[in-house]
């Protein structure tokens, strides 16, 4: 883009300073492709900026150091301010305590669900302090809050029977 | 100790709880953890469901488990060795056992803290009496301190001297007599092995002490009892009396169909008490195809012989069912040669020697097309189990076969007749190949068998459930064939290759062929024995203790060793 934009600054001076009408129609075309290409790269970063709000709903608020480092700054910051913000919606809604809208994503059917481990997790913290260990092929009865942010990232399947 | 009040004693222990299961890889555990699933997602009980296919499993799970968990409970695994022993647990760990192997370990038995053992105690057990095996050690210890004083006087001294030597040379030999009648009675109570009620059903019958229980429950259980069935592990008796006992439980929960006005919906679930011929999977498959690879046909027939096959014709051709007819799909059969067809082959069996051609058992429907015998079930989920699996850990195969007694998995259960269709082919086929070789030798005291490397399908029958009724189908056939009126009362050896990196085979022993036999089981302590008198390679790992894994190379010595325990 910068190319073109020099090229048409060059040819904008010498049609006013010599006079050759006969470049205008190349500036405009120019100009035109300037136009389209910034058109593209806004498109471009703004799918970017919503495909990381969907990960705050998907992988929390913390994201896994593999996607952070795609992320620019200026992409970082932006999380941090939509974090920021929803966390204060959060806050606002139910009470005291605010209410969590990330979790329960589809109307939940039952307290406890039955999982799958898929891979090997290792040590998994339940409520009351002790901790279960998820390895390939084990299935467990655990409470559905606790699990929901495992069968998001695929390490547990919930088990329909 | 036994538990009295499975309710008391072990639900509501465990119902406040997070528990471990531990569950073994047979289709009679696989329903006893279905049943137990159901009533503890019922109740919100958290737990962990980790299969284990044999000792090793079974330390190496608990080793990582045991800081989370306090109560475990393992189902068909634990009962007939020192559960203590082996897994070293923490004090306050307490374990619950339902397990249909026996002898019950004494040691199990007379444990009053840590182990609880789900199992009815009017199973014929035997269990020694706790004085005959158990002794107080500090007995001995304060006679033998009282023997250590000294009198006064010399002349006294000596009399008191004479008089402690007296006694304790009583003492030591009424030891040395208890101990001796101790090993004696020892040995007799771990002589044999055997199968009590099935798992399945004890389960089934805490639910419905607490009246939770549910049609889908009733048919877990009556697929575990079959499982017992057809793996030969129960008496014809005994599967007649739990029979029974489930009959019960089926008409009180499918009594709607009889009434005319208000009979269920077709598609509903419903179970119904069948008599209903012996032929395996025969309304999955044609007709032709069940005959020639059920055992009990196939042996009586002598279908590895041309002889046989005319036999078969002429049996069909007795009963006036056409071969085309005979060779398609059941389903497909004409409507008119299906109405009359379990008495038509009662009636013809007869003629041909075969009694027992119709068995009590159970039949389950639901949706409008599909209906399975509890037989059925039984293969399509052995099959399942231990179908050679081509990678991932052998868990995969639990789970499935897990998955497939789920009346929502029907696409799960159907592949699972498909390979059991396979397999019972493959079974019959080297059954067919090893008599017409002459593969089955005899030993002595044994029969024995090995399957080659490069037999087909030699790769289905390194799992123990696939080679035990390989070897138990193999017996009948040969029974049925062989004209040599001893052999026909020896039992069988059979070995198969487990793994070509690592050279080794898989042994089973079991019991001979006869009519009235009760299924108790030897090898396992013969096979102990012989491997320590040679100090051969051998791995003890399955819960069945018939079953063993053996190098190669030190087969024939340990074969020698068990001709000579057993001549």
């Amino acid at each position: 883009m910068k190319t073109l934009y020099e090229q048409n600054q060059s040819d904008v001076n010498e049609a006013k300073s010599g006079g050759r009408g006969a470049l205008i129609s190349t500036i405009k075309l120019r100009h035109c492709c300037l136009l389209r290409n910034r058109r593209c790269a806004a498109a471009y970063l703004y799918d970017r900026l919503l495909r990381i709000r969907a990960l705050r709903w998907e992988c929390g608020s913390v994201l896994p150091n593999a996607l952070r480092f795609h992320m620019s700054a200026e992409e970082m910051e932006w999380f941090n301010h939509y974090k920021k913000s929803l966390a204060t919606y959060m806050r606002s809604l139910g009470g005291d305590e605010g209410l969590d809208i990330t979790q329960d994503m589809k109307p939940p059917k039952s307290l406890y669900i039955e999982v799958r481990c898929l891979k090997d997790y290792g040590e998994f913290e339940v409520d009351d302090g002790t901790s279960v260990l998820l390895k390939k092929n084990s299935q467990h009865f655990l409470p559905r809050w606790k699990c929901e942010q495992l069968i998001r990232q695929g390490v547990l399947e919930h088990v329909l029977s | 100790m036994f538990v009295s009040d499975f309710r008391k004693e072990f639900y509501e222990v465990v119902q406040s709880q997070r528990v471990l299961l531990f569950v073994a890889w047979d289709v009679d555990a696989l329903c006893a953890c279905k049943i137990l699933q159901a009533l503890f997602q019922c109740d919100h009980v958290q737990y962990t469901l980790i299969p284990v296919s044999g000792w090793q499993e079974l330390e190496t799970a608990f080793l990582e488990h045991k800081e989370q968990f306090r109560y475990f409970i393992l189902i068909n695994c634990g009962a007939n060795v020192d559960l203590l022993d082996i897994l070293q647990p923490d004090e306050d760990a307490i374990f619950f056992v339902c397990d249909t192997h026996r002898p019950v370990n004494v040691v199990n038995v007379y444990n009053d803290t840590q182990i609880k053992l789900l199992i009815k105690q009017d199973d014929d057990l035997e269990v020694p009496a706790y004085d005959d095996i158990f002794r107080d050690e500090q007995e001995d210890e304060a006679h033998s301190g009282n023997e250590s004083d000294n009198g006064s006087e010399p002349s006294e001294k000596r009399t008191r001297l004479e008089e402690e030597i007296v006694e304790q040379t009583m003492k030591r030999r009424q030891r040395r007599e208890w101990e001796a009648r101790r090993r004696d009675i020892l040995f007799d109570y771990e002589q044999y092995e055997y199968h009590g009620t099935s798992s399945a059903m004890v389960m089934f019958d805490l639910a419905w002490m607490m009246s939770k229980d549910l049609n889908d429950m009733l048919w877990w259980a009556i697929v575990g009892l079959t499982d017992q069935w057809v793996q030969d592990k129960i008496t014809q008796m005994k599967y007649v009396t739990d029979i029974g006992v489930l009959q019960r439980h089926a008409s009180r929960h499918n009594h709607r169909n009889e009434d005319e006005e208000n009979a269920l919906s077709v598609d509903c679930t419903r179970i119904s008490f069948e008599y209903d011929l012996r032929l395996a999977l025969y309304q999955h498959w044609s007709l032709h195809d069940s005959l020639c690879n059920t055992c009990y046909t196939a042996a009586r027939f002598k279908l590895w012989s041309v002889h046989g096959q005319k036999r078969l014709q002429e049996f069909l051709a007795d009963m006036g069912l056409p071969l085309k007819q005979v060779k398609q799909k059941f389903q497909s059969m004409d409507i008119s040669l299906k109405e009359n067809l379990r008495e038509m082959i009662e009636e013809s069996a007869n003629k041909f020697g075969m009694k027992d051609m119709r068995v009590q058992t159970f039949s389950i429907h639901f949706g409008f097309k599909h209906k399975f015998l509890a037989s059925d079930v039984v293969f399509a989920t052995m099959s399942l189990m231990e179908s050679p699996e081509k990678d991932g850990s052998g868990t995969d195969n639990f789970i499935q076969a897990l998955d497939s007694l789920s009346r929502s998995n029907l696409d799960k259960l159907y592949h699972g007749l498909e390979l059991a269709k396979k397999q019972l082919r493959a079974t019959q086929q080297t059954i067919a190949s090893c008599l017409c070789t002459n593969l089955v030798i005899s030993q002595g005291p044994f029969l024995y068998c090995s399957l080659m490397e490069g037999t087909p399908d030699v790769v289905l029958f390194s799992k123990p459930a696939s080679l035990s009724l390989l070897s138990r189908h193999l017996l009948k056939s040969f029974v049925c064939s062989t004209k040599n009126r001893r052999c026909k009362l020896l039992p069988l050896v059979m070995a198969a290759p487990l793994s070509m990196e690592q050279g080794t085979v898989t042994m089973v022993g079991i019991p001979p062929e006869t009519d009235g036999s009760d299924r108790k089981n030897f090898f396992g302590r013969a096979f102990e024995k012989a491997a320590e008198g040679t100090n051969s390679r051998t791995l003890h790992n399955h819960f069945d203790l018939s079953v063993i894994e053996l190098k190669a190379e030190d087969r024939s010595k340990f074969l020698d060793a068990l001709v000579s325990l057993l001549s």
